[in-house]
């Protein structure tokens, strides 16, 4: 449906073309290459120098093995809060809300989420796939307890990395849907009251959805540091409590 | 902000449009007084320097949405923003995602024209009065807060840069608020798939930066209607329950 908008030449010739690559990831873009070149990088590192698991810790990017890390990948790439990230720093649509500065115009072509950034609905599916993964996490701090007869720093910070992606899953807007959002009476559904106040405390940690995504990500990323450096040899675990 | 024979003043530019369409800003000094918000300051112009000056106001309280403009470019109210809050010069120009109509008065009647396209409230059968929970009440309150600014739709990108046909942040909470009606019967999120384009929205959450009453736009409208939308268009485990239906 048209709005009544004028369209300059770019917006009308590319809505009338179907694109496969969109013009997005094709345009001269220095932050996408330099963030594929990176990711790529990092996940050839990862794979080439596997952290093996050493007195019971498991390192979080091989739980249970590094064949996941696609799906887990693939999970955060459609996340809401990363696709506000990335969108607006890696293809600068725009980069920020204020005129002028934000980097995007009517020169550039976009597509949004239509066309092939449509595969950023199945989020979904990769929300299922990670609730299905997350009992391993939970596993690994058992083990890491168990094998040790200690509570360690190191078992901590595996609880800690664990917690902290339950609760960034837990703040998935996919999950709220799925739990509340798609309900339009809650007071004709069954235990209605219930399910809304579940509904408003899983709100309550959606709103931080963002911030928890990227401190998530970054104890992903520390907790692997740490378990790298102590296979290193490096003196850094120490037990806080005997069991 | 400076002093001029004891008086604290301030400059003020103003986007000033001319005869043959074009415009430009043009400064003024206003004397500062304590708690001033720009809407004081440019009506101070309007009475007091230059009385062509156009802008449109009401009711000063941040309830009427009338003085919606860019003030050092972000889309604000003038009547919420605090002179004392910005740092040098202050700049307002109108929501250019509109088209002008003179000065700081920008046309948003398209937006009245989208809205009349958006499935109206279809309540089901029920015995009257309706009777509706205070669970329900409480979940759309937040989208009857909008007071209709069109800030939303002036600061995202697809409509101002883009012009995608998009129905934009205002109408996909319009939408949200009926679809979330406990008495409502209709899905608007194929309205809002297909001829709403909802798929342009790329969830930056500008919109929710500027809502000036503070409604959580994109989580709360935005991304739950794509996320029906998904349900329907996307999600081919759904597909089935749908046909059944």
């Amino acid at each position: 449906m048209e709005f009544g908008r004028e369209k300059n030449e770019i917006q009308s010739a590319y809505s009338s073309k179907r694109v496969i690559i969109p013009k997005e990831l094709r345009e001269p873009n220095p932050r996408l290459w330099a963030f594929i070149i990176l990711v790529g990088i990092a996940l050839y590192l990862m794979v080439i120098y596997p952290v093996k698991s050493f007195d019971g810790y498991v390192d979080p990017f091989y739980a249970p093995t590094i064949l996941i890390l696609p799906i887990v990948g693939l999970f955060r790439v459609t996340c809401y809060a990363y696709r506000k990230d990335y969108h607006r720093h890696i293809f600068k649509h725009p980069v920020e809300c204020a005129i002028g500065k934000r980097e995007d115009s009517a020169k550039r072509a976009y597509t949004g989420e239509t066309g092939f950034f449509r595969f950023e609905n199945l989020h979904r599916y990769f929300l299922y796939a990670s609730i299905l993964i997350l009992p391993f996490f939970y596993y690994d701090i058992y083990k890491a307890v168990a094998f040790n007869g200690a509570i360690t720093f190191a078992a901590l910070l595996i609880a800690i990395n664990t917690i902290l992606v339950t609760v960034y899953l837990f703040s998935c807007h996919a999950l709220r849907h799925l739990t509340g959002g798609r309900v339009d009476c809650f007071g004709c559904k069954f235990a209605g009251q219930r399910r809304k106040s579940y509904f408003d405390f899983q709100s309550y940690f959606n709103a931080h959805h963002e911030q928890l995504a990227w401190i998530s990500l970054l104890m992903f990323v520390l907790v692997d540091l740490y378990l790298r450096a102590l296979g290193a040899g490096l003196p850094i675990n120490f037990t806080l409590l005997h069991l | 902000m400076s002093e001029e024979s004891g008086k604290r003043v301030i400059n003020i530019s103003i986007y000033r449009t001319d005869e043959n369409g074009g415009g430009g800003y043009k400064d003024y000094e206003v004397p500062i007084q304590e708690g001033m918000v720009v809407l004081d300051a440019v009506r101070y112009v309007q009475e007091h320097i230059d009385t062509t000056l156009a802008i449109r106001w009401n009711c000063k309280a941040a309830r009427c949405g009338s003085c919606a403009a860019e003030i050092n470019n972000m889309p604000k109210l003038m009547c919420k923003t605090r002179i004392d809050t910005i740092k040098g010069k202050i700049r307002v120009a109108p929501m250019s995602a509109f088209n002008s109509v003179a000065d700081l008065v920008a046309d948003v009647s398209e937006n009245y024209l989208i809205n009349r396209q958006i499935p109206e409230f279809s309540p089901r059968e029920a015995e009257i009065p309706w009777k509706i929970k205070q669970i329900d009440v409480e979940r759309t309150k937040e989208f009857r807060k909008c007071i209709e600014c069109f800030l939303c739709q002036d600061v995202c990108h697809v409509i101002r840069d883009h012009k995608a046909d998009y129905v934009g942040p205002r109408h996909v909470v319009k939408a949200a608020s009926l679809d979330m009606h406990p008495m409502d019967t209709v899905d608007r999120s194929e309205f809002l798939n297909n001829e709403g384009g909802i798929g342009y929205c790329n969830v930056t959450k500008c919109c929710q930066e500027v809502c000036p009453e503070g409604i959580k736009i994109t989580d709360n409208a935005i991304i739950q209607e794509k996320e029906r939308a998904a349900d329907r268009f996307y999600d081919p485990l759904l597909w089935r329950r749908e046909k059944k239906r």
